[in-house]
């Protein structure tokens, strides 16, 4: 009969598998009914800990001793004002590239074309600052407000195919990134080369295009205009009714379009802020640290921008705190790389170790283990 | 007999909840046994018990006489222990043999390959290996799960509810496979809250209530009110109770066309009037435009032609959702988890939304969590959401009865002037089911018009004081109830 073959089916992996003999201990996962707060924050802080922990060890091995390392960390970011200044002055543009993407993450919208956006902004911004647009005293916020501008042209393009299409925009904004950059390399080599020194980038900003000092260690304005937009992204965010309905639509975009939250307009004013943010990087790298559009003021913030918006969880105040470590992480890198010859890419690598940390942590949120005996 | 698997005095608790109490139960091969219960009455916490998911806390598990310890979803397969979840885990973009494999590794394609085919045709049915699973309707995609676990070995195969999905048809074939599959030598455990299929395709049958077993029973001698009693405790009896005041029409659709979504047959010239007090009943066999006329009167999608007029307002069939909710329109989608709810926020932000929406927490720069959260504490009482252990808890979370719950708390919160109600009691125990149809009824009976789309025709023939039979997408007949349930079945089945 045919049900003898079935079942002979169905013994055939049983028998394959040779029955366990040693009492070991083996774990057993179980998914989690719920996450509290606490057990959330408890296994991100855990988690950080351990990335930290990999570090130091990397580090030692390639011959920086944790001694060493901490000398290094103390005199380059907190051992004078000036020290501090510069982590600071490292801190800004950083804050604002996280922002910029943990924008556009809210809304599901995975912004990979930070840089192209930086490079649009400043473009725009020294558009202002080359053809004198404005009145003088005037001319930085009009600065920011053109850089603005151009993050959200730039933008634009990767947004409507996305929401009229719905062709995938982390091609589309990464692909936009080479096409900034060779409108860049055009405008440095053509018709904005300095005129002084005859090197690829444009001319100095006149004082009056460059964001203000504070007069308060070395720092400029780019520092409260970071800090200032966190604040409003973080209000808008968690306390705003902008902020609800970006949780409901991230949860669950049908439901929200079925009882009548207007999803297309909230997700395109999101993707066109992360862009608007993006340029203002731009301006506060080009107007606030090198008073000029120089060819590669971008690289690395694309990444960086991503980075610190995963490790802050999207959240405006997280971004702050992680663009600050990651300030610091940079700097020490530099000396590091001087004094210890350690390459850059072990930078990098400690990046990435935290990212796969935190990462990896998601597990333990997800699922419960039991220890117990194998039979 | 030896009983093939055995769970003896099963303990579990979820964080101080007891979700199951000192249970037995045992599985016997070549025996359907039907494991019935309310949702929350600790059928599925026995089920992952029994394959691997969850360790029990007190209790042990026998094999055939031999304890064991399942160490998770591996150890069991190995063990020959297969379960079919509710919702299905196969990869839509790969073949149905490749989904078979992932299940199968380190066998060869060409083995699994007949071994497959060689299974489906025992079992009466053809499948086509280099399908797409993504491309294959739920029935289908059901028999692929079912084939994936036979083949891993699966002699004690667990079916979650597997009819909650399906259309009456393809439940009736599935239970034809369910004999098959004991007949051949496995034991079936049937994990269900329909009684029927507990009287007519089992063997043996336990009841489950609050954690504990109440009795095990064989089908002889039990009918339905005597397992309802079983199941929740008390008698329920849903009585059928025809408007007494019906008013004015207040929607309207006229020669509404809409195309389906890919290939399904979509709406052609439907036209019908819903007057305040009365529900209208949408009957037919699902997959005949359903879905397609629920989104036309939610404004999740336009017709193509055609008119939906709502009292005062003219032609709203241009309108999005938002326009038609603020001017009165109530909303039960079909699937709660994917239009209903967003799973992974609060019960409060799952609540708040038509407040928020009306600015009735604040204008768009504050949203006052205060006033929503009351808000929701109110509801939640008024609409007896159980299971809600704190406001900040996920929607998620909920059973299916209370997720329904909190649904119709929100939709029903600006009392409606015109409700939608799609399939509202689909995979909800008889207690939950009763009452979301009382809820339905005191709707109407406060005036409004109430639309009820289900494939469930006792739930038609329960509610509605009129009908109108769905076929092919166009609306072919109505009737005024007390209608003959055989006129209206042979209404939704007829090819003229």
């Amino acid at each position: 009969m045919s049900s003898t073959e079935l079942t002979d089916t169905g013994h055939e992996t049983v028998a394959a598998t040779p029955p366990a003999t040693r009492l070991r201990m083996v774990p057993l996962l179980e998914v989690r009914q719920s996450v509290s707060e606490r057990l959330r924050i408890g296994v991100y802080v855990i988690s950080l800990l351990v990335a930290a922990a990999l570090s130091v060890a990397l580090l030692a091995w390639s011959g920086v001793a944790p001694s060493d390392l901490g000398r290094e960390i103390a005199t380059t970011a907190f051992s004078s004002p000036r020290a501090l200044g510069s982590v600071l002055v490292r801190t800004a543009p950083l804050v604002i590239a996280g922002l910029a993407t943990a924008i556009a993450f809210r809304a599901n919208f995975w912004n990979i074309g930070l840089e192209g956006q930086m490079i649009l902004g400043a473009i725009f911004a020294s558009a202002v600052a080359i053809y004198d647009i404005g009145p003088e005293n005037g001319r930085v916020v009009t600065m920011a407000l053109a850089a603005c501008l151009g993050g959200m042209l730039w933008i634009a393009g990767p947004g409507l195919l996305k929401q009229r299409l719905g062709i995938n925009e982390v091609i589309t904004t990464l692909l936009l990134n080479y096409v900034a950059f060779n409108l860049l390399l055009h405008m440095v080599y053509g018709p904005w080369k300095d005129p002084v020194s005859a090197f690829p980038h444009t001319e100095q900003y006149e004082t009056f295009e460059r964001l203000p000092m504070l007069g308060w260690l070395n720092l400029n304005w780019a520092l409260p205009l970071a800090v200032g937009l966190a604040l409003i992204l973080w209000w808008i965010m968690s306390f705003s009714r902008v902020g609800y309905l970006l949780d409901l639509m991230s949860s669950n975009a049908r439901m929200a379009g079925a009882v009548g939250v207007p999803v297309a307009g909230l997700t395109v004013a999101a993707i066109l802020g992360s862009g608007a943010v993006g340029g203002l990087t731009g301006f506060a790298i080009s107007a606030g640290v090198e008073f000029r559009m120089t060819q590669d003021f971008f690289s690395g913030y694309l990444f960086s921008g991503v980075l610190i918006a995963f490790l802050g969880r999207n959240h405006p105040l997280g971004v702050v705190v992680v663009a600050f470590f990651m300030a610091v992480l940079l700097l020490v890198g530099q000396s590091l790389q001087v004094f210890f010859g350690v390459p850059f890419a072990l930078v990098q690598l400690i990046q990435a170790i935290f990212i796969t940390c935190v990462a990896a942590s998601e597990f333990f949120l997800t699922y419960r283990m039991h220890w117990r005996q194998a039979a | 007999m030896t009983d093939t698997l055995a769970l003896s005095s099963v303990s579990k608790s979820f964080g101080g909840f007891r979700a199951l109490d000192t249970v037995d139960f045992v599985a016997r091969a070549g025996e359907v046994h039907a494991l019935l219960g309310e949702n929350g009455a600790g059928k599925s916490t026995l089920m992952n018990i029994a394959c691997g998911l969850y360790a029990p806390d007190e209790g042990h598990v026998a094999i055939d006489g031999k304890t064991v310890r399942i160490s998770g979803a591996r150890d069991a397969a190995a063990r020959g222990i297969g379960m079919v979840h509710q919702h299905f885990k196969l990869v839509p973009a790969f073949s149905v043999l490749e989904n078979i494999m992932l299940f199968n590794p380190g066998r060869s394609p060409s083995e699994v390959a007949s071994k497959a085919q060689d299974l489906a045709r025992q079992m009466g049915f053809e499948i086509s290996l280099s399908d797409k699973a993504g491309t294959l309707g739920v029935a289908e995609q059901q028999r692929i799960e079912i084939l994936k676990v036979l083949l891993a070995g699966a002699r004690i195969v667990i079916l979650d509810e597997p009819t909650a999905v399906l259309s009456p048809e393809e439940g009736r074939m599935l239970m034809g496979l369910v004999r098959k599959l004991a007949e051949a030598g496995s034991a079936v455990i049937l994990v269900t809250h329909k009684l029927h299929e507990a009287l007519h395709h089992s063997d043996r049958i336990t009841v489950m209530r609050g954690g504990r077993k109440i009795s095990e029973t064989t089908p002889e001698g039990m009918d339905p009110a005597s397992l309802t009693t079983l199941i929740v405790g008390e008698q329920i009896i849903e009585k059928p109770q025809l408007s007494k005041a019906v008013g004015p029409i207040e929607v309207e659709l006229e020669n509404v066309t809409l195309s389906g979504e890919s290939g399904r047959k979509g709406l052609v010239d439907v036209s019908f009037r819903v007057r305040r007090g009365e529900i209208y009943g949408v009957a037919g066999v699902s997959g005949n435009g359903q879905n397609e006329l629920s989104a036309a009167i939610m404004g999740l999608s336009f017709p193509s032609s055609g008119r939906i007029g709502m009292n005062g307002l003219g032609d709203v069939s241009k309108r999005g959702p938002g326009y038609r909710r603020r001017h009165g329109l109530g909303c039960i989608p079909v699937d709660r988890y994917s239009h209903g709810l967003a799973g992974r926020i609060s019960v409060t932000d799952n609540y708040a939304v038509n407040g928020a929406m009306a600015g009735a927490y604040g204008g768009w720069g504050y949203f006052k969590r205060g006033l929503a959260q009351a808000a929701a504490r109110e509801a939640v009482a008024a609409y007896d959401v159980q299971g809600v252990r704190s406001l900040g808890q996920r929607a998620g979370l909920l059973s299916g009865g209370n997720a329904q719950k909190l649904v119709i708390a929100r939709e029903f919160e600006g009392a409606p002037r015109v409700v939608l109600a799609h399939s509202p009691s689909r995979g909800l125990d008889v207690r939950a089911g009763a009452a979301v149809h009382d809820r339905l009824r005191a709707a109407r009976d406060r005036g409004a018009a109430v639309i009820l789309i289900s494939d469930d025709l006792d739930e038609i023939m329960l509610l509605s004081d009129r009908i109108g039979v769905l076929n092919s997408g166009r609306l072919t007949r109505e009737f005024k109830a007390p209608a003959e349930r055989g006129d209206i079945g042979a209404a939704m089945v007829s090819h003229e």
